[in-house]
């Protein structure tokens, strides 16, 4: 929707103008975030754990030390996490495995926290396609994960790029409301001007699958994250899995990676 | 129901009590009122009894007006705003008809936002409306020269704009879907065009548009806020003539003349912006779309001095694509055909057939794949009408209105997808009203009605029912079944007593219905916005309004003081609930929430209305909140058009006969928005967090516009003027949106964007008529 904004300032015979401003955003309540994951692959798994600041203040957040973080699932398995370092808690034994129900507690300063994640079947990343598109005179590339969307619904993915060792922050996430059932031809779009798929380029692909809440907990943080030229819905704090007033998100999730050389 | 009841029995009571005023014989004077020129019809001129000041009627929508006297010898007097008042004496011993034409004054020193007679703010029962004819806003400065009257009307006390340069409004903290826009009677479902920056209105094939803020007569109904009420222009039926203008952005063209001289006549009117052609100059631009046109026609036949037919139309379209991978379109296209029938000299007949179409497409292409997206709503409409002029104190509105509305959710289509071809959804909308203008004494008017809406469900589609977002259970309608139904009664009533010369107090309640929604969380008005009809989670909207004012003119009505009061409760408002998926869910109606609204402010505005200087003053300050639940923690918040001060002033200066300037200055609070208040790091980035739902305020907006407009003498018989102007003449940078990210060069902040988009915009357009 950006470049609708300077399609209209070019249009108008003015420039649209943008600027710093300084706005009063001092009332926020610091809250527990957790960043908690399981997944197919090897473990130990990572619970971190940190609070949230105000916008104003520095991109530091402060870690949690003092909890007590255990993984349970509805095999059997029980895991009592060890702290690490930087609010970082790690498995010892505990297997990720596809199917399965996971179940987090977290215990801090008299308080408890759950939550609760379900890991889906894989669905296999078949390939990466370069895919050309002409946007403001430009040819621009993008990448095409294919994969072949099983014949139900319910599936639901997350992809994460990285161009030349730099990860790209936007948001990837599909369902498969649209394209039960086909195979995907849905490019991981990025508009960005300093963000420029070229010959030679190396990108790693990972695939995630999700279940549903985790899946809309993305789906709502990538709402946010465009929602700027008239576009989306009112930002809230995405819902999430966990009960008991926590910032983040519990994830079970697997996890797959292909990387492209771009001809 | 006992309060209805008893409404209802008063209102019979009421209408129980004229009949038998008086003995003597009454003889009815009837016929219209036109402009002797051009042919047209006047709205609302008004005819009075030169001895007895206090009796008269206005013309109504077709310039129709009846009038019954006792027998006897009569003084009358016409008269109307920018026109010669006429008199003529009558010997009223039989009904007969009575045809004026008025002759416009080329006076330069006409009233700004005229009432239609001087001192109409203190005699009329009616709260709450704004009347705005061409020739008013023709001076006033928006941003691209073009003359709107949906942003002139933004102007006006509790209307608020959706953004700038947006023909999107706010009335009294409705939403901008409670606005019910009539093009001759047909509704238009956008009345923007590029994105908002234009309206839908071309003001050359326009006559009047009025605007009614929630207190509207029985014979409107279907939207909560407001009913704005635009009129088409009849053509000129003496002689044919041409119109345009030539901007820097768009240009215009009418043509209207008589189809038999005196008796029939039509008028053309098109528009097209062609700064897309500016667009191909720019290398990086070259294959980007970005247009708009439209066209208005009408026209009209007298069969014989007692019937007429009218049929008139719209169609416009916005075409918007980027170098040919996407590209939308969308636009309206109505028709009305009418039929006027002048029954008797006391009863007027108006019947319309009206037909509304609104649609857009998306289309998406790459490679080989093509992907589109494309919605629409079509409504069948037939009202019949009738005005009864019972006697001089009671004058009645009568009939009924039933809409076939088939809308069309958005639906995928595509190479790549699953192609569930959505059925539209059908739904038939009824109505019967009944209202009564009441002239109780001299200074005591009452307008009061009823209206009785039954909304139904029509087959062909299954209607799934959520609790909270999860489905529980579902309705399978088969074609041509009749699902629910919903019944309301709307019972509405303005009062206005006269106090003095001076001074008037109004009191008004009124409660409407509203069965279309349009789910929109959009800051500017999108095309792709959703209407949704009632169904099994989605129930009708009710608002009921209370309101009270005071008006007060000076100086023989020169100057005019109005202040009102309302406060407004609304029932089964809709809003997405928190993360929303607004375009893939399979059934939109999932991602709903319901809950109530109040909303209440103080208007005021002072006019000047006469003299060299004229304009005026007019400030709200209000206060808009909804209370959902699953929303904001089922606390009340802001809704987002709720903003505390809106303050504009308008003012024009006539320098001389030939140069005309004019200002406009606006200020408003910021709209109630939700921005981040903290952070926290997940997953390898900065993600946002927030607080209460519109607990935080954009900057506020304020900005001055000029503009010049220099009348040339008229040569031949061409008349023509240029129109300078200046928008946002100190060049404020007003916020049009508000990002936040991380500082490029510096990952250990973040940092607020603002865009602005306006700064300067100069513009010169050249108008001609011959």
């Amino acid at each position: 929707m950006k470049s609708l904004i300077t399609c209209l300032a070019v249009l108008f015979f003015f420039s649209s103008c943008e600027k710093i401003v300084d706005l009063d955003l001092s009332n926020n309540i610091d809250k527990l975030v957790i960043d908690a994951n399981i997944t197919n692959q090897p473990p130990p798994y990572e619970v971190r754990l940190t609070k949230s600041v105000r916008f104003s203040e520095k991109n530091e957040y402060p870690p949690v030390k003092n909890a007590v973080v255990t993984i349970t699932d509805n095999a059997g398995q029980s895991d009592t996490l060890t702290y690490t370092s930087d609010g970082k808690y790690l498995t010892k034994n505990l297997q990720g495995i596809e199917g399965r129900t996971y179940f987090l507690t977290i215990k801090m300063d008299g308080k408890t926290y759950t939550a609760e994640s379900t890991m889906p079947k894989k669905v296999e990343l078949d390939s990466l396609t370069i895919s050309v598109f002409k946007i403001n005179g430009e040819d621009k590339k993008f990448i095409i994960p294919n994969y072949v969307e099983p014949n139900y619904l319910g599936n639901y993915y997350r992809f994460l790029q990285t161009l030349d060792g730099k990860f790209d922050k936007n948001y990837y996430v599909f369902n498969d409301n649209l394209n039960n059932g086909k195979s995907n031809q849905r490019p991981l779009q990025n508009n960005d001007d300093d963000f420029e798929i070229k010959s030679g380029s190396t990108v790693t692909i990972e695939m995630r699958c999700l279940s549903s809440n985790v899946y809309n907990y993305f789906f709502s943080l990538s709402q946010q994250a465009g929602g700027a030229f008239g576009s989306g819905t009112a930002p809230a704090n995405s819902p999430n899995n966990i009960t008991g007033d926590a910032l983040g998100i519990f994830s079970a999730h697997t996890k797959q990676s292909k990387t492209i050389i771009v001809p | 129901m006992n309060k209805i009841v008893s409404i209802v029995c008063g209102l019979c009571l009421l209408m129980g009590c004229f009949g038998n005023v008086l003995a003597q014989k009454k003889c009815t004077v009837s016929g219209t009122i036109r402009d002797s020129q051009t042919g047209e019809t006047l709205i609302g001129a008004f005819l009075r009894v030169d001895q007895k000041m206090q009796v008269g009627v206005s013309a109504n929508e077709y310039g129709f007006y009846s009038l019954s006297l006792p027998q006897g010898k009569y003084v009358l007097k016409v008269s109307f705003v920018g026109y010669q008042e006429q008199k003529m004496s009558v010997d009223l011993d039989s009904s007969f008809e009575l045809n004026w034409k008025l002759e416009s004054k080329h006076s330069l020193n006409e009233v700004v936002v005229s009432t239609k007679r001087k001192n109409d703010n203190l005699t009329k029962a009616v709260m709450g409306t704004e009347t705005l004819n061409m020739k008013d806003i023709a001076k006033i400065p928006v941003v691209f020269g073009e003359k709107d009257v949906l942003k002139t009307i933004q102007l006006l006390p509790g209307i608020k704009s959706a953004g700038e340069g947006n023909s999107g409004f706010y009335v009294r903290g409705g939403a901008a879907d409670q606005n019910l826009i009539l093009l001759d009677e047909a509704p238009v479902y956008n009345a923007s065009h590029l994105l908002g920056f234009f309206s839908t209105f071309n003001s050359d094939a326009i006559k009047d548009a009025t605007l009614i803020k929630g207190n509207s007569p029985a014979q409107y109904g279907g939207r909560l806020s407001s009913v704005l009420d635009v009129k088409m222009k009849e053509g000129n039926n003496k002689e044919l003539s041409a119109n345009g203008g030539i901007g820097l952005i768009s240009s215009r063209l009418s043509v209207e003349g008589p189809l038999k001289k005196d008796q029939s006549s039509f008028i053309i009117s098109g528009r097209r912006t062609y700064a897309d052609l500016f667009l191909k100059a720019s290398p990086d631009f070259s294959e980007n779309k970005l247009y708009f046109y439209d066209l208005n026609a009408k026209a009209n036949y007298k069969i014989n001095n007692k019937n007429r037919l009218f049929f008139s139309g719209y169609f416009g379209r916005d075409v918007l694509s980027f170098g040919g991978n996407m590209g939308i379109d969308w636009g309206n296209s109505t028709g009305t055909l009418r039929w006027n029938n002048i029954i008797s000299s006391k009863l007027f007949s108006n019947t319309s057939l009206i037909y509304s179409n609104y649609d857009y497409k998306v289309k998406i292409k790459s490679g080989e794949t093509d992907f589109n997206i494309n919605s629409n709503i079509k409504d069948w409409n037939l009202k019949q009408d009738f005005s009864y002029y019972l006697n001089p104190k009671n004058s009645l509105r009568y009939g009924f209105n039933t809409i076939y509305h088939n809308v069309k959710p958005s639906t995928f289509t595509g190479t790549v997808n699953n192609n569930v071809v959505k059925e539209g959804r059908k739904s038939l909308d009824n109505a019967l009203y009944i209202n009564n203008n009441f002239k109780a004494t001299q200074a005591f008017t009452v307008d009061y009605g009823l209206r009785f809406s039954a909304f139904s469900i029509l087959g062909g589609d299954t209607y799934n029912i959520y609790q909270k977002g999860i489905k529980t259970d579902s309705v399978v309608l088969a074609k041509n079944m009749f699902g629910k139904t919903y019944y309301n009664i709307e019972p509405r009533a303005t009062a206005n007593y006269r106090i003095n010369e001076m001074n008037s107090i109004k009191l008004g309640y009124a409660r409407n219905v509203q069965h279309l929604h349009l789910l929109s969380n959009a800051t500017s008005s999108n095309p792709t916005d959703q209407w949704v009809s009632n169904s099994y989670n989605i129930l009708p909207e009710i608002a009921d309004q209370y309101s009270i004012g005071f008006a007060r003119n000076f100086k023989e009505n020169k100057y005019e003081l109005g202040v009102e009061v309302y406060y407004k409760d609304m029932q089964n408002q809709v809003d997405y609930k928190d993360a929303a998926d607004i375009n893939t869910a399979p059934d939109v109606e999932s991602e709903l929430l319901y809950g109530k609204g109040r909303a209440y402010g103080l208007e005021m505005i002072a006019k000047k209305k006469e003299g060299k200087l004229t304009g005026w003053i007019s400030y709200t300050i209000s206060k808009t909140e909804r209370l959902i639940e699953g929303i904001n923690n089922n606390n009340w918040y802001n809704a987002k058009q709720d903003r505390t001060h809106d303050l504009s002033i308008v003012g024009i200066y006539q320098l001389n006969p030939r140069w005309s300037l004019s200002g406009v200055f606006v200020y408003n609070t910021g709209n109630a928005v939700t921005f981040p208040t903290g952070k926290f790091y997940l997953d390898g980035q900065t993600v946002f967090q927030y607080g209460n739902r519109n607990g935080n305020r954009m900057p506020a907006n304020h900005r001055l516009d000029f503009s010049a407009t220099y009348e040339r003498p008229k040569k031949d018989r061409i008349q023509s003027s240029w129109n300078f102007s200046l928008y946002n003449v100190y060049g404020r940078e007003n916020a049009y949106t508000i990002t936040f990210e991380d500082v490029p060069d510096d990952a250990t902040k973040t940092q607020a964007k603002q865009t602005s988009l306006f700064r300067w915009v100069p513009s010169v357009t050249y108008n001609f008529k011959f």
